[in-house]
């Protein structure tokens, strides 16, 4: 029986015009580049840092109403849609009757979150986002966990997003 | 009995039923809000529509009653109309708010609807505003928006509770549930009020915004609160016990329970638990587990017998016990150790025939019952003030105890806890934590014993009646059963492998708690 | 044309009182009926095929033999809830001629052998509750009421309740709750009233007109009765003419005379130059006529509900060409949002929703589907639900918009020309 593999030819396992080949292509690109940087298609992270668009799903955003206050109605579609059950939600009872259900602990671990989605496709206050943030390094295991603080507060949001979706305006357009 | 035809199935009833009472027994679905097997019949949610033959008009199945060859169908097209309409007529006014009301997951709209409705909502008007998050008393918490005025919860507090604290006040679209002024809904059954509302607008105070319910499972039990024995289920998910709601029993507790019954959860919980056996006295304990305390007090207590004759110990029991646990229990002291010294530690005792007139008993023990007859079975006959003449007399070297499980019930724990603690040794069987229990003086063993969700049983109720009930969930995986304990106490192994395993808890990554720094 | 049975003594002061009352025959036909069998008077009241003049229209007689014949006490209610817009005929007998309907509700109480009457006035009724209550208070005095009345050895007991002005306390059932002391709200049929009514007892509620009219049957007997009036709708009946008309007011005509003959002789026609557009001929819950309709039609329970609408409580709305039909629509919609009792969902949700439309409609800022849909809605909610205020509130609905579609498209075409702010 002769075998299903089929064995290289002579001329193919000679390998020194690959090499060249190669060689030559390399070379040809680290001109161009060197001659040409604007074109170039690489960064030089991390001193450059690719701005990603507003779609891109990154790091969560939990929005604000317009009074800074967090937008979540702590209705926990969320987590129930979550696939990776990253999201902990714990809910309680607000002072103000007009907000009546709120989360006092929001936790998204994100060593575990796989950035699906699916969290800000199942709000519906659009109350969590997914931004363009996307450097998530830490030095501790414990600074993965996201909590409130920094899903809505953190300095990168400068103050926090504001939600499309405000109650006194529906209420006033009588929904 | 009458014969109907419903759908085309052949259908008979007992004489006097109603077309909906003919519908359940068929299985058949039929759409309905405000009829309530356990209430009087109000007529007003316009949704159990039937056509029957030979009338003119649609009735009302809840209404009209089955006579001898009626032929019924709620399946044509004219009746599948008026349903769906009836609820876009239900929906137009309620503030669809499914993602934050707490009814979410179990609603009567929302289930209904996805098999009745299915319709474009035509409805384009401003929505009537009601009061949200009224007080409507120390349990419940109404929001009128989101009522559907089935008027089920008035007719509740009218018949059954017969407190009559709910209304409806004003007319029209404009309708809300309410009280009147200084006398809010604060009876010993105003929860039922929750459990019969089909839409969130009445919420537990106790359970709203702490569970969605769809992350609950659910199990079959009998409630532990007092000697009446309601069947109950209970909802749990890997954290504990969330709530109790009744579950049907025409026999013992119709469609209802107690709201002290409800409390039932909250001892069975791991903040009230003992979690792992513990071997000590007063500030120098050592947590062991529940198993090697078990033994070790075996081992102690079959020596004092050998020691010191089986009148040096004595064995103290609640009623809080399955009958199975009982039999064993005092098989092995009576039977094995020979100690007549068997006491019932009865709590309020002046208390134990009270009624309340619908289920609610003096007597907060499940099995006062069954503990008496194992008892009797068991030819004991002690009084309690035996007990207390031999423990003043220092004649008691080691007591077993078993304890109360639901521990608000005897309120003079303390007291008991200090006169049982004036023998030498404790073994004390408990499923709860007791602070005064870590303060006794003599040496003591605390052994964890599992809740009632946690085992399987059976109890015998204020009337003789055995209600046995399966095990629902574990929630502490250390803790014995009484039968388990007594095995180890008498120095014999336990299967370990047939053992239910815990439920581990939330989950947890183990990356962020345990990997520590990179 | 006007016959003038019950109103026969309306302009006369001294009717008021009882002195002037027996001046004119009071109480005489009392004292006739007290000497005959109740059953007699059943009999009496049957063959008249007197119907009840409330607005639904159901034979009296039949009514009454519906009582189950046990020992039970039964009561007697008499109607005077008059909230139907458009309907003053039971004010003006209360305020004129009280005792003629004590005498009369005296007399249908022996015949169903009732111990206990009460006459529900509406609120709003000030002066008649007043002149009612005077007049109970004579007619004990005189032995007309009370024990043992005219030697007869029947006893009876009358009282008058006031209502507090609610619609729906004019439907039976919905009056009953409300004698009991609960939410006005009607009650589930069955059990008919007839069978548990008031305090769960047998119960007879009529209309004032109908019970007033008993006094008439008795005192000239069925066959003189049944000659005013047609075959199936004998007798005469009261109605209540408003509009634009020149003379509107309360006439009592045998019932079968042609509507024309109402508003254009007895009322003496329309306000010169203006063309009739519009008749409601029977309170505003029965489906508008249009003028063609209503030159055709002849006032009778038959040829009315022939046409598509009904006599209801004979409160005739006559309406020229200066009215307008939507503006029209809305306040009738507005009224049956606001009087429905909120028991039954297709009703409580269903006149909200309608008033919601038609105002948008009027404003307009609605659509030519939000007439269909002002119909569509209207049709759900008929007969769906325990008492027929929903029916009540549908067909007039139904009616304006089918037969006056080109007014409410005309609202929505200049709505949409304005851009939405009409009567802003």
């Amino acid at each position: 029986m002769s075998s299903l593999v089929k064995r290289p030819s002579g001329v193919a396992s000679w390998y020194l015009p690959g090499i060249l080949g190669g060689l030559v292509f390399t070379m040809k690109k680290m001109l161009t580049n060197l001659f040409n940087q604007k074109q170039m298609p690489t960064l030089n992270y991390p001193e450059q840092k690719y701005e990603y668009g507003p779609r891109f799903k990154g790091n969560h955003v939990l929005t604000v109403k317009k009074d800074g206050s967090i937008r979540c109605t702590a209705c926990m579609l969320c987590a129930t849609n979550c696939p990776a059950q990253c999201i902990k939600i714990t809910a309680a009872e607000s002072e103000d009757p007009s907000v009546e259900k709120y989360p006092i602990s929001y936790e998204i671990d994100v060593l575990r979150c796989v950035y699906c989605g699916f969290c800000e496709e199942a709000c519906p206050v659009d109350a969590i986002r997914m931004g363009p943030e996307w450097q998530t390094a830490a030095l501790n295991g414990s600074k993965f966990t996201y909590d409130i603080q920094q899903l809505a507060y953190r300095a990168q949001l400068k103050g926090g997003v504001v939600s499309v979706l405000d109650d006194q305006e529906r209420h006033k357009a009588g929904i | 009995m009458p014969k109907c035809k419903i759908n085309g199935q052949e259908v008979e009833v007992a004489a006097g039923s109603t077309i909906i009472q003919a519908y359940k027994a068929a299985g058949i679905d039929i759409c309905h809000y405000c009829w309530h097997p356990g209430l009087s019949v109000a007529g007003v949610c316009r949704l159990c529509m039937v056509q029957i033959e030979g009338m003119p008009k649609l009735q009302i199945a809840c209404n009209t009653e089955v006579k001898e060859g009626m032929v019924i169908n709620n399946t044509s097209e004219v009746v599948k109309d008026t349903v769906k309409w009836g609820l876009d007529f239900h929906l137009i006014n309620h503030p669809l708010d499914c993602p934050i009301c707490d009814q979410a997951g179990e609603c009567g709209l929302q289930d209904q609807y996805m098999q009745f409705g299915k319709y474009d909502p035509e409805m384009a008007e401003a929505k009537v505003k009601k009061h949200k998050v009224v007080d409507l008393g120390p349990t419940v918490v109404l929001d009128a928006e989101r009522c559907i005025l089935c008027s089920r919860c008035v007719r509740f507090t009218e018949e059954v509770s017969k407190t009559n604290e709910l209304g409806i006040f004003n007319r029209g679209d404009r309708s809300e549930i309410g009280t009147v002024e200084g006398k809010p809904l604060d009876n010993n059954y105003s929860l039922n009020t929750v459990d019969i509302c089909p839409v969130g607008a009445l919420t537990s105070r106790d359970f709203r915004f702490r569970q969605r319910v769809w992350y609950l499972k659910e199990a079959d039990s009998v409630c532990p609160g007092c000697s009446t024995g309601c069947s109950v289920k209970v909802h749990y998910n890997e954290e504990g016990l969330w709530r109790v709601k009744p579950r049907e029993n025409k026999e013992v507790n119709g469609y209802w329970m107690c709201d002290t019954g409800r409390d039932t959860y909250k001892f069975v919980n791991l903040k009230a638990r003992l979690l792992s056996g513990r071997i000590g006295k007063r500030d120098q304990w050592q947590e062991i587990s529940a198993e090697d305390a078990t033994r070790s007090a075996g081992l102690k207590l079959r020596e004092t017998v050998q020691k010191h004759g089986p009148d040096s110990v004595a064995l103290v029991v609640t009623g809080q016990y399955t009958n199975e646990e009982y039999k064993d229990l005092l098989k092995f002291f009576t039977g094995e150790l020979k100690s007549k010294n068997v006491y019932h530690w009865l709590n309020n005792p002046e208390k134990m025939k009270d009624f309340d007139g619908l289920l609610f008993r003096g007597d907060r023990n499940p099995n006062t019952m069954g503990l008496s007859a194992a008892l009797a079975a068991h030819g004991v006959s002690s009084k309690w003030e035996t007990l207390q003449s031999q423990l003043s007399g220092r004649k008691l070297k080691m007591v077993v105890v078993a304890g109360p499980e639901n521990q608000a019930t005897f309120p003079d724990m303390k007291e008991k806890i200090q006169m049982l603690s004036q023998a030498d040794g404790l073994i004390w069987l408990t499923a709860g934590l007791n602070a005064d229990l870590n303060q006794v003086g003599s040496e003591t063993w605390q052994v964890p014993l599992k809740a009632y969700v946690e085992k399987a049983g059976s109890f015998t109720n204020f009337e003789g009646r055995v209600q046995p009930f399966k095990a629902g969930t574990t929630i502490v995986p250390q803790a014995l059963t009484l039968s388990e304990a007594v095995e180890l106490l008498a120095g014999r192994d336990l299967n370990w492998a047939l053992r239910p395993k815990g439920l581990g808890g939330p989950k947890t990554n183990y990356a962020v708690t345990q990997r520590g720094t990179l | 044309m006007e016959t003038k049975l019950l109103t026969e003594h309306y302009g006369k002061d001294e009717y008021i009182k009882i002195d002037g009352y027996k001046k004119h025959g009071g109480y005489a036909v009392l004292a006739k009926a007290l000497k005959m069998d109740p059953k007699a008077i059943i009999e009496e009241v049957k063959a008249s095929g007197l119907r009840g003049r409330g607005g639904a229209g159901f034979p009296t007689g039949m009514k009454w033999s519906f009582l189950p014949a046990n020992g039970e006490p039964r009561y007697l209610l008499c109607n005077a809830d008059e909230g139907e817009p458009g309907t003053f005929k039971d004010r003006l007998m209360m305020e004129r001629a009280p005792h003629q309907l004590i005498e009369g509700m005296i007399i249908s109480a022996f015949a169903i052998g009732s111990k206990k009457s009460y006459i529900y006035i509406r609120g709003e009724y000030d002066h008649p509750i007043r002149v009612v209550r005077e007049a109970i208070a004579e007619a004990y005095k005189a032995g007309m009421l009370g024990k043992n009345i005219l030697g007869s050895g029947f006893d009876h007991d009358m009282d008058v309740y006031a209502g507090a002005g609610a619609y729906i306390c004019g439907e039976e059932t919905g009056m009953i709750s409300s004698i009991e002391g609960l939410k006005g709200q009607p009650k589930l049929k069955p059990p008919f009233p007839a069978v548990q009514g008031y305090l769960r007892k047998p119960t007879i509620v009529n209309n004032v007109e109908t019970l007033a009219a008993v006094k008439y049957i008795i005192r000239d007997g069925a066959a003189a009765y049944r000659k005013y009036g047609t075959e199936k709708s004998p007798g005469t009946k009261l109605f209540s003419v408003s509009g634009n008309v020149l003379k509107p007011g309360n006439y009592e005509i045998p019932l079968g005379t042609p509507l024309k003959d109402v508003i254009f002789n007895l009322c003496g026609g329309l306000k010169p130059g203006r063309k009739l557009k519009a008749v409601i001929p029977g309170g505003s819950s029965a489906p508008v006529l249009t003028a063609d309709e209503a030159m055709k039609v002849t006032m009778d329970y038959e040829a009315l509900a022939q046409m598509g609408s009904m006599l209801g409580s004979g409160a005739v709305i006559v309406m020229d060409d200066s009215n307008d039909m939507v503006d029209m629509l809305d306040v009738i919609m507005h009224f049956y949002h606001h009087e429905s009792c909120g028991q039954c969902t297709p009703c409580r949700e269903g006149t909200g929703w309608l008033s919601k439309i038609v105002h948008r409609i009027r404003h307009g800022e609605g659509t030519v589907n939000d007439i269909n849909l002002v119909k569509t809605v209207s049709e759900r909610m008929m007969g769906k639900t325990i008492c027929a205020l929903s029916d009540a509130a549908a067909m007039p609905a139904i009616s304006f918009v089918t037969k006056f579609r080109g007014e409410f498209e005309d609202y929505v075409k200049k709505g949409n020309q304005v851009g939405g702010a009409l009567h802003a």
